[in-house]
This record gives structure tokens, sequence and C-alpha cells, in this order.
């Protein structure tokens, strides 16, 4: 004990991680109301080189005047140079990041978390649930296998989410459906519209609804999910009685946090910290963490 | 428990006044003052007010280490160029009593272990901790925390009452050197000192009540085990979600920053406030979930994290049995009590049981 303190008050000084790297704005899209999706550059090359995330993982993002927020990156790391986040209006630091423009510059910190257990997914099927802005994260692993797509057996993605004008990266979610390596299924939760009709083929309920039809063997099947924090449950619930082992889906969860390395104590979830133990935790940790979904 | 005698000197009670002048001529002083009824640990301008026999300060001396109040970097938010403080100065904490140094040394692993926080560890560098002995009234629970004595881990020297002198033990090699510098104020241990010494620990452990420690055994897993007990609800009730036992406690380490800028909007501050786990916003998202909604949810996390988080995160009870949390609480709800509760044991409720 007293030689494990002294080696720790003995180390000389580490760098600050609590000091952020200064990058621009390079674009801004608007997705959908509300929703923005922000492309940043390093303004020093070498940081840029050095960049490397993993699925899952999220940055601490820095909005002048409004303080830190927690943001999971939805690039992949297997396109380099820039690094993508999506945004929700839904507070006083988003509502200031949201009137940024292209040129404007911020400051971030990461990448932070453990991200999905890409590795262990590997010759393994891969079925990616996303509900709503839980595509966010989801959009650096689906990349992520479609870039290295060898590696990895059959592929599913299952996307819901409120109506057409809610769905994000329409775009390139349109695309995947026209792929023949990665099967997608899209739901709404209500059909109103021409647009919704065609978007999701007439599909109308919740994403719940998705998880029978999928023909994978859930033995040879690792699960990615991300979505509402309500949702876990459903679709948790779901999973199990499809048959998918509690060990081999990995949820992805939200929590406050202000500092992301483990200091400021809000994202504990029972005995971890989501920033530092997570923000992926496996199904089965529900059992051991109180309030985890 | 480790002392090696030749790793300790005798100071009499007489020099504690010129050891105090010593330390403070070299360094800002900060010790234990008589503030009304209750004691806080302040700068000292006059050694002679310092409190050498205390039970406990109101806050613990963690306000040294990680004030309640703190600038992180200031940032230009035009150019987003980070500006970092630069004031740290060299401090002596005097009369810090065993479970709060065992406080610090929860405080250390915690920003120093993974991630070492910059700030901090300069902090610690620049600290140095001279504890006293203590006896324990009726809010202590040390002796069942394993923290009623220094383990040696992290002070530089730690002044036990033999009656007319102090066993000083040395910790470190700081220590050491205050010693030798002071070392008329000092003299050489005698076998009786040794006796003297080995009583005063006795002594403080007979101090106890024996019957009103809680019993720790396995404490993690009857936290766990009673996560869904009537007992947290029951408690709860009388919590005013104040926020008093966190703020007071020498482990808790939890703090929410906020970015505040200058009028002009040139300058842009980032200071951490220190926060608790109790009021509601500690687990507030944006969107306007909240992951702890109920006050009991919010009650219980400050147990779990205590006697459950810590021993995961690192392989220590949270909890140093103080007694600050129950002997400031508005409602007098006593963790000893709870905690008795949640095993079945609380006398007083037995008592009306059999009734």
């Amino acid at each position: 004990m007293k030689k494990s303190l002294e080696k720790l008050l003995n180390k000389p000084l580490p760098a600050d991680p609590f000091l952020p790297q200064k990058v621009v704005i390079t674009d801004v899209e608007e997705l959908a109301p509300e929703h923005k999706k922000f492309t940043f550059s390093f303004l020093e090359p070498s940081s840029c080189e050095r960049w490397n995330h993993i699925p899952g993982q999220f940055v601490m993002l820095t909005v002048p005047k409004a303080g830190e927020i927690p943001i999971s990156i939805c690039s992949s790391p297997t396109r380099k140079g820039v690094i993508e986040l999506t945004v929700r209006k839904v507070g006083r630091k988003t509502e200031v990041l949201h009137s940024l423009g292209p040129g404007s510059v911020v400051a971030l910190r990461g990448p932070y978390g453990n991200g999905f257990p890409v590795g262990i997914m590997e010759n393994h099927n891969v079925l990616i649930i996303a509900g709503g802005l839980g595509i966010a994260p989801l959009r650096s692993l689906i990349w992520y296998i479609l870039d290295r797509r060898h590696l990895f057996k059959e592929v599913y993605l299952l996307y819901g989410t409120r109506n057409y004008s809610s769905v994000l990266y329409k775009d390139e979610l349109s695309r995947l459906k026209e792929r023949k390596d990665i099967k997608c299924l899209y739901i709404l939760d209500r059909l109103e519209t021409p647009e919704d009709e065609e978007w999701s083929q007439g599909r109308e309920g919740l994403i719940t609804d998705l998880i029978p039809e999928v023909s994978l063997e859930p033995k040879e099947t690792y699960v990615a999910v991300c979505g509402p924090p309500i949702a876990y449950k459903f679709i948790g619930k779901e999973l199990l009685k499809n048959g998918y082992p509690e060990s081999q889906i990995f949820v992805s969860l939200e929590r406050k946090m202000e500092c992301g390395i483990g200091k400021c104590g809000h994202c504990q979830i029972g005995y971890k910290f989501a920033c530092v133990d997570g923000p992926v935790f496996p199904l089965w940790d529900t059992k051991n963490l109180p309030e985890m979904i | 428990m480790e002392f090696h005698i030749d790793r300790a000197k005798v100071l009499p009670k007489a020099n504690v006044w010129e050891f105090l002048e010593g330390l403070k001529r070299r360094f800002k002083l900060i010790a234990p003052v008589k503030e009304g009824e209750k004691c806080s640990f302040k700068e000292i301008s006059d050694v002679t007010t310092v409190e050498l026999s205390y039970t406990r300060t109101v806050l613990p001396p963690k306000k040294y280490l990680l004030p309640y109040r703190r600038e992180r970097f200031s940032y230009n938010p035009e150019t987003m160029e980070f500006k970092t403080f630069n004031s740290i100065q060299e401090q002596v904490i005097f009369g810090v009593h065993s479970c709060d140094l065992h406080g610090i040394s929860i405080l250390d692993s915690i920003y120093l272990k993974e991630n070492p926080d910059p700030r901090y560890l300069e902090v610690r560098k620049k600290t140095i901790l001279i504890g006293v002995s203590c006896y324990p009234d009726e809010y202590c629970f040390c002796l069942s925390t394993g923290t009623a004595f220094p383990d040696g881990a992290n002070w530089d020297l730690f002044l036990t009452d033999i009656g007319a002198d102090y066993f000083v033990s040395i910790g470190s090699p700081k220590g050491d050197e205050i010693v030798l510098t002071l070392k008329n104020l000092f003299r050489e241990i005698e076998k009786e000192d040794l006796e003297l010494y080995k009583r005063s620990t006795r002594k403080k452990k007979e101090a106890f009540n024996r019957r009103e420690l809680p019993d720790l055994e396995r404490i993690s897993q009857l936290i766990e085990l009673e996560y869904d007990s009537p007992v947290w609800e029951e408690e709860a009730k009388k919590c005013l979600g104040c926020g008093t036992c966190t703020n007071v406690c020498p482990t808790c380490f939890c703090y929410t920053s906020v970015d505040i800028p200058d009028l002009e909007g040139k300058e842009v501050k980032r200071v951490e406030f220190v926060t608790s786990c109790q009021y509601p916003y500690y687990s507030l998202v944006a969107g306007g979930h909240y992951f702890k909604p109920t006050r009991t949810s919010r009650f219980r996390h400050r147990y779990y994290h205590k006697f459950v988080g810590y021993p995961y995160q690192i392989e220590k009870l949270g909890c140093v049995g103080c007694g600050r949390c129950s002997s400031e609480c508005p409602a007098e709800i006593s963790i000893v009590r709870t905690i008795k509760k949640l095993r079945g044991t609380d006398e007083k409720e037995l008592r009306e049981a059999v009734k």
C-alpha cells in the first residue's frame, strides 16, 4: 500500500488530460429538424495523424463560452482525417453549437470510453440495432465493418425512428439498402405520409418487431444496440427471447458526464463508470449493475 | 501499523508551539482552529490558535487538495487558446486525524492511479501532512473501517499523544527533513516512551463503545443483496436532499464543471464545483431524463458507491468512519444505523419490535 502510493506521488506531472485540442468545423449538414452532423478537422496535421478511435467511443467537445459535452463519434476510424459528430439540439450547449458554421474553431479531447468490442466481433455475424439518435455511434460501427467486410460474417442493420423526417443519414441509409453485403430493415413508429410508407416499405411499429425477422444463428452473432434509455429493456428482452446470448449483446449507454476520464463521478452505473468502463456494456452487466437500463 | 524506532522522535508538549512556528516560517500552515462550537481547518497566522485535541472538523482537509471551487483553465473563445493556472504553494496540513489521512489515500488512488490529474498531483507533491492522534466520540466508527490508525501510507509525520509528550513517527523523507531542521525541539525515544505509545494505542481501541460499532464484514455483499430493501425508502423519507453528507465526506470527489465567460466575452474560465449525488440534476441528461429520479435512489447511491463502488474501483472501502455525515446531517440520519437496519441488528428497532 505504502509502496504503491509513494510511487504515485513520485511520478512526474503527466500531460494534462483535461486540455482539449483545437479543431475547426469544416462542414455542417442538417440531417433532420434539430439534428446536425458536424465535421471537424485538427488544426495541427500531427494531431490528425495521431487520432484513432474505436467505434462506440466518444469525445468531450468544448463549445466556446457554453461548456463541455460528451458526444459519441459517428465517423469510422477507417476513414481518417476527419471526426464527425451528430448532435441533437436539446439544451443550452447544443443550441450554441448548432449556431456555429464552417470555419468556427472549437476544441475537443478524447477519444474516451471502451467502444464496441470490434476485435471479438470478427468472424461472427453482427446484428446492429439502432433506435432514433442511437444510429449515430452505430454509424461508426457500420462503416468500420463495411470497410473491413471480409473480417465479418453476415451483417444486419435494424433501424427504427419516429417518422421519415426524423430519419438520420437518409441518403446513406438508402444506399445501404441497395448493398448485398448488409441486410437493412427499417421501421417507423407511425406512417402518416407517402414518404413514410416508402421509407419503411409499409412497416409500422417498434424496433422490437424486427428482431424475429432476423435470420442469423444467435449463438454465432454479436449484437450492438444503441437507442433511447427506455428502449433497452424491451430490445434486451426480445433478443433474449430469440436466443441471443446475453454476453454477446452489447449496449451503448448514455449518462451525464463532466470529465470523461473517471474523475467527476456523474456517469456511475452501479459500481462502474460509464466513461471509462463503458459506455458499451454487455447486457449481462444488467444483472450486476442495478439501474443500468 | 509499522513503526521503526529509529524513525521516530519525541516532541515534548511544551515545544509544540515552537514547532508550529518553525513550520509557519517555511510553509503555508494549515491547522484546525476552534470556530464557535466546532473546529475547522484554516490557514494559521497565530499558532496559539491551533486546536491540538479536537474531535472532528466540519469539513475534511480535502478542501486544501481539491478546493470546493477550483479553476481548471481559461481560454479565449475566439482562438481557443488555453491557459492553465500556476499558483500552487507549498503547504503543511497539521493536525490531520488518522481517518482523514486514510481519506486522502483514497483521493490519491482516485486521482492518481488511472488518468492522473496533473493539478491534483502537483498540489499533493507540495503538501506535507502531519497527523495527530485522537479519541473517538459517539459518531466515530473508524475501528470498523480499519482506519483508526495511520497505516504509514501517505503522511510525513504523525504525532501520538503520550501524556506529557508527543511520540512523533516519521513517515517520509520530507518528514525526516522537517525534524532535522528543528531538531533542538525533539528528543530521542526512551523505553518508557514506547510503552506509553503502545498504551495510547490500546486506550484508543478501548475508547470505542463496541456495541455501537457497525459490522462491516462483507459489507459490499450486504448492500448488493439488500438493494431492494424497504430500509432505503424509510431512511430516504427523512432525508432533506441537502447534500451535506457528501460535502463533509473526506472521500467524496464528484464535481461539476461550468464555463464562465467574463463580461466582455474575451476570456472563459472553466470552473469546477463540488457537487453531490444527492441532487436531482446529478444524473440529468440532455432531453430531461433523470437516471436517478427518486430521493431513495439517490440516497441508496451514496451507500452503494461507498461500499460497492470504491472497493471495485480502488480495492478499498470508500468510508473511513469519521462520522461526519452522521454528525452533520440536519435530519439526524446515521450511516451506522442504516447499516444496522439493513443487517437487521438495529437495537432500537429490535427493542421496539419486542414491545
